[in-house]
C-alpha cells in the first residue's frame, strides 16, 4: 500500500466504526417515531411511514421525566463541583512537587481508576451504611461518583498545570504575590482551558451515571433519569417507542452540548495551555 | 559605599548533592555585579537563593541592611529577570509591565502613567496592547526589563537575559541595560556563561565553578592577575594558552618542555621548579631572530581586523591585528612581554 493511500484507508475504518457506534443513536430516534406494528416491520422501514412526535409530550409527562432529569442534573452538577475543586488543588499539587511520597498519591491516583465501579459498589453501600449516608442517598451517589471520577479529572489537570512553566509563578512571586496569589492570577488562568474541558466532560459522564445510583438510591422520587430509564425495562415491557422516546429527551441536550463544544473539547485536550 | 547584599557562607544542598558552598560576597549599592562561570556552577541556584526562590541550606544574607533568612520573596523588593523572560501570556504588555504595581496598591491611573513612562524609556509604547506571543524576541526581552524597572526595587537579578538573541542585538543589549543600570543608579546583579557580556558589562566580576566562586574582582584585574588556572583560562578570548615547562637555572626564564623555547620572565622564581606558562593569545608578537619560541601553524582565520592562528593540535593560538601571508605549515617565530606571562603550578594550578 502507497503512503498516499493510507490515511484514505484509515479514515474509512474509522468512518466504518464511527456508523457502528451512531447507528443505534440514529435508530433510537426513528424508533422512538414508530408505531408498535411498524416497528417490527420486515424488512424493517429507515424512516417511520407515520411519525408520532406527540410521543416525547406523552413520556414526559408520564413517566415524571422532569423529577428525574433533576435528579440528574443535580448529581451530575454535585459530582462535578466536588471533583474540579478537590481535583483542580490535588492536581497542582502533584503537578508542582516532586518526592516520593507524591509519586506514591499519584500511584494511588491511578490505582483508583483501576477499580470498577460494579466492584466498589458493595462496600460502598455498606460502608455508607453505617455511617448513616443511606438516608441521604443522592448525597452519598455524588460522593461515591466524585471519587469515581477524580483519578481522570487530576491525571488529565495535572497535565495541564505541567505545561504552565514555573518561571511564570516564579516572576509573579518576585513581583510581589503570595503563593496563592499567584495560583489564582497566572496559573488558574493558563490551564483554565483544560481544567473546564476536564469539567464537561466529567459532567457528561456523571449525567449518565447508573450503577450507583441505582444501588444506593431507592426512592423513585430521587432517582436519576438513568436509573428512570432502567424501571421501563421489565421482563415484559413492550413499549419500545417510549423506551426511545425516553432515550431520546435523555440523551439530547447531552449530545447537543457536546456537538457545540466539541471544538473547545477537541482543542483544550490536544493543545497546551499556551499558545 | 555601603553594601545592598550581603552573603556570608551560603551552603546550598540539594539532597546529596552539593550545589553550593561557602558563598561569601558583599555586593555595593549602586554596583553591577556579574557572576560567572561555565553551565552547572550554580549561578542561576546562586541569584534564586537572593530572589529568594530557593532556601539556602546555612548562611546568611541580608539585603539593604534586612536579614533575609526566611523571607519569601515578595517581601524581599528585588526585581528579576529570567532567561526565558516569563512574561505572563495572558496579560497585554501593558498589564504584565503594571503587575507588581497593583499587586502593591498603586491605583490604576497612576499604573498606566508609569507603565507609559517605562514604554517610552524601553521602546515599547506602540506595543502596550499586544500580547506576549505577538512580539519578537527581542521585544519580549524588552518587556521582561520594563516589568523589572517599573518599580524601585533594592537589587536587580539577571539570569541570563540575552542568551535568547542574535548577536547583534545582544552587543546592542548590553550597552542598553548597561546605561539603564546607570541611569536608574541601580544595583545589579547579572547571571551569564559569557565571560565577554561580564568584562564589558560588570563592575565587578565572579567567577565561579562546581559552587565556589574562585575568583572575585574588577574585571581587568581578573584578565590581569587571573589567581588560578581556571580563571585564567575562563576569562578572556580567545582563551590563555598553557605550555609546560621547568624554570631555568638562572630562574628568570622558562624552558618550555620538547625543547619549544625558552620564555623570559619579568622576575626571579626558584630555579628548577616545574610551571605552566600562561600567554594569552593577544599578547605574543611575531618575531624574526629574538623569538623565544616557534610555532607550526595549522590553520589561519581571519576576520578582516584580526587574524587568529592556531596551531596543527588545536591547543594554542595566537591573534595578530595585521593580515599576514603565512599559511598551513608554516613556521613562525614568536616573543612576548616578560611581564605577560603568567605562571601556574601544575599541580594545584594556583597562581606562582
Ligand atoms: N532542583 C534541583 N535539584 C537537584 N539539583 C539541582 C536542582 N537545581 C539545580 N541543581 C544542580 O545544581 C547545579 C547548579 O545549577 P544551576 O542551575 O545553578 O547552574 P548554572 O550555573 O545556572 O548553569 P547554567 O549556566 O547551565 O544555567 C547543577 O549541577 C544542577 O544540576
Ligand atoms: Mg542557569
Amino acid at each position: 500500500m502507497t503512503r498516499s493511500h493510507t490515511p484514505w484507508f484509515l479514515l474509512i475504518v474509522a468512518l466504518a466504526l464511527a456508523a457502528v457506534y451512531l447507528f443505534p443513536l440514529y435508530w433510537m430516534y426513528v424508533t422512538s417515531l414508530k408505531t408498535g406494528s411498524e416497528m417490527f416491520a420486515n424488512p424493517p422501514t429507515f424512516w417511520p411511514r407515520d411519525p408520532n412526535p406527540g410521543i416525547f409530550a406523552e413520556v414526559w409527562g408520564r413517566r415524571t421525566m422532569p423529577t428525574f432529569l433533576t435528579n440528574s442534573v443535580l448529581i451530575a452538577g454535585g459530582v462535578t463541583a466536588i471533583t474540579v475543586i478537590l481535583g483542580t488543588g490535588c492536581a497542582y499539587v502533584l503537578a508542582r512537587y516532586r518526592n516520593v511520597w507524591i509519586d506514591i498519591g499519584l500511584f494511588c491516583v491511578l490505582m483508583l481508576q483501576v477499580l470498577p465501579a460494579s466492584v466498589m459498589v458493595t462496600p460502598l453501600f455498606v460502608g455508607f451504611n453505617q455511617v448513616g449516608m443511606l438516608n441521604y442517598p443522592r448525597t452519598a451517589v455524588v460522593l461515591a461518583a466524585a471519587a469515581k471520577a477524580m483519578p481522570f479529572f487530576v491525571v488529565l489537570v495535572r497535565a495541564t498545570f505541567m505545561s504552565v512553566p514555573r518561571e511564570l509563578e516564579e516572576a509573579a512571586l518576585v513581583d510581589g504575590n503570595s503563593r496563592i496569589g499567584a495560583f489564582f492570577s497566572i496559573v488558574l488562568p493558563l490551564a483554565r482551558n483544560g481544567i473546564l474541558v476536564c469539567a464537561i466532560l466529567t459532567f457528561m459522564t456523571a449525567f449518565g451515571e447508573y450503577i450507583y445510583s441505582k444501588s444506593i438510591i431507592q426512592s423513585p422520587s430521587l432517582q436519576p433519569a438513568s436509573v428512570g430509564l432502567s424501571g421501563f425495562l421489565g421482563p415484559n415491557s413492550t413499549d419500545w417507542s417510549s423506551i426511545m422516546a425516553y432515550s431520546a429527551i435523555y440523551v439530547t441536550p447531552i449530545l447537543l452540548a457536546f456537538v457545540i463544544l466539541q471544538r473547545r473539547i477537541v482543542s483544550g485536550l490536544t493543545s497546551g495551555a499556551l499558545k | 559605599m555601603t553594601a545592598q547584599i550581603e552573603l556570608a557562607g551560603i551552603d546550598k544542598h540539594y539532597g546529596s548533592f552539593h550545589a553550593l558552598k561557602d558563598i561569601s560576597l558583599t555586593i555595593d549599592k549602586g554596583s553591577f555585579v556579574a557572576l560567572v562561570g561555565p553551565s552547572g556552577c550554580g549561578k542561576s541556584t546562586l541569584l534564586r537563593s537572593i530572589a529568594g526562590l530557593e532556601s539556602i541550606s546555612a548562611g546568611r544574607m541580608s539585603i539593604a541592611g534586612r536579614e533575609m533568612t526566611g523571607v519569601p520573596p515578595r517581601h524581599r523588593d528585588i526585581a528579576m529577570v529570567f532567561q526565558s523572560y516569563a512574561l505572563y501570556p495572558h496579560m497585554t504588555v501593558e498589564d504584565n509591565l503594571t503587575y507588581s504595581l497593583r499587586l502593591h496598591g498603586v491605583g490604576k491611573a497612576e499604573a498606566r502613567k508609569k507603565a507609559a513612562e517605562v514604554a517610552a524609556t524601553t521602546g515599547l509604547t506602540q506595543l502596550l496592547k499586544r500580547y506576549p506571543r505577538q512580539l519578537s524576541g527581542g521585544q519580549r526581552q524588552r518587556v521582561a526589563m520594563g516589568r523589572a524597572i517599573i518599580r524601585n526595587p533594592k537589587a536587580f537579578l539577571f539570569d541570563e537575559p540575552l542568551s535568547n538573541l542574535d548577536a547583534a542585538l545582544r552587543v546592542q543589549m548590553r550597552k542598553e541595560i548597561r546605561a539603564l543600570h546607570d541611569r536608574l543608579g541601580a544595583t545589579s546583579v547579572y547571571v551569564t556563561h559569557d565571560q565577554i557580556e561580564a568584562m564589558t558589562m560588570a563592575d565587578w566580576v565572579v567567577v565561579m565553578r562546581d559552587g565556589v566562586i574562585e575568583q572575585q574582582g574588577r574585571p581587568l584585574d581578573l584578565y590581569d592577575h587571573p589567581v588560578n588556572r581556571f580563571v585564567a583560562g575562563f576569562i578572556g578570548s580567545p582563551a590563555m594558552n598553557f605550555m609546560a615547562g621547568r624554570i631555568a637555572e638562572s630562574g628568570n626564564a622558562v624552558v618550555l618542555d620538547g625543547g619549544a623555547g625558552t620564555l623570559p620572565l619579568a622576575r626571579h622564581v626558584e630555579p628548577g621548579r616545574a610551571v605552566l606558562a600562561g600567554i594569552r593569545p593577544e599578547h605574543l608578537v611575531m618575531a624574526g631572530d629574538d623569538a623565544s619560541f616557534h610555532l607550526t601553524i595549522g590553520v589561519v582565520e581571519s576576520t578582516g581586523s584580526a587574524t587568529y592562528l592556531t596551531s596543527p593540535d588545536g591547543a594554542f593560538q595566537l591573534v595578530q591585528s595585521e593580515r599576514t601571508t603565512l599559511g598551513p605549515g608554516d613556521r613562525v617565530g614568536l616573543t612576548i612581554d616578560p611581564v605577560r606571562v603568567h605562571l601556574f603550578d601544575p599541580q594545584t594550578g594556583m597562581r606562582l
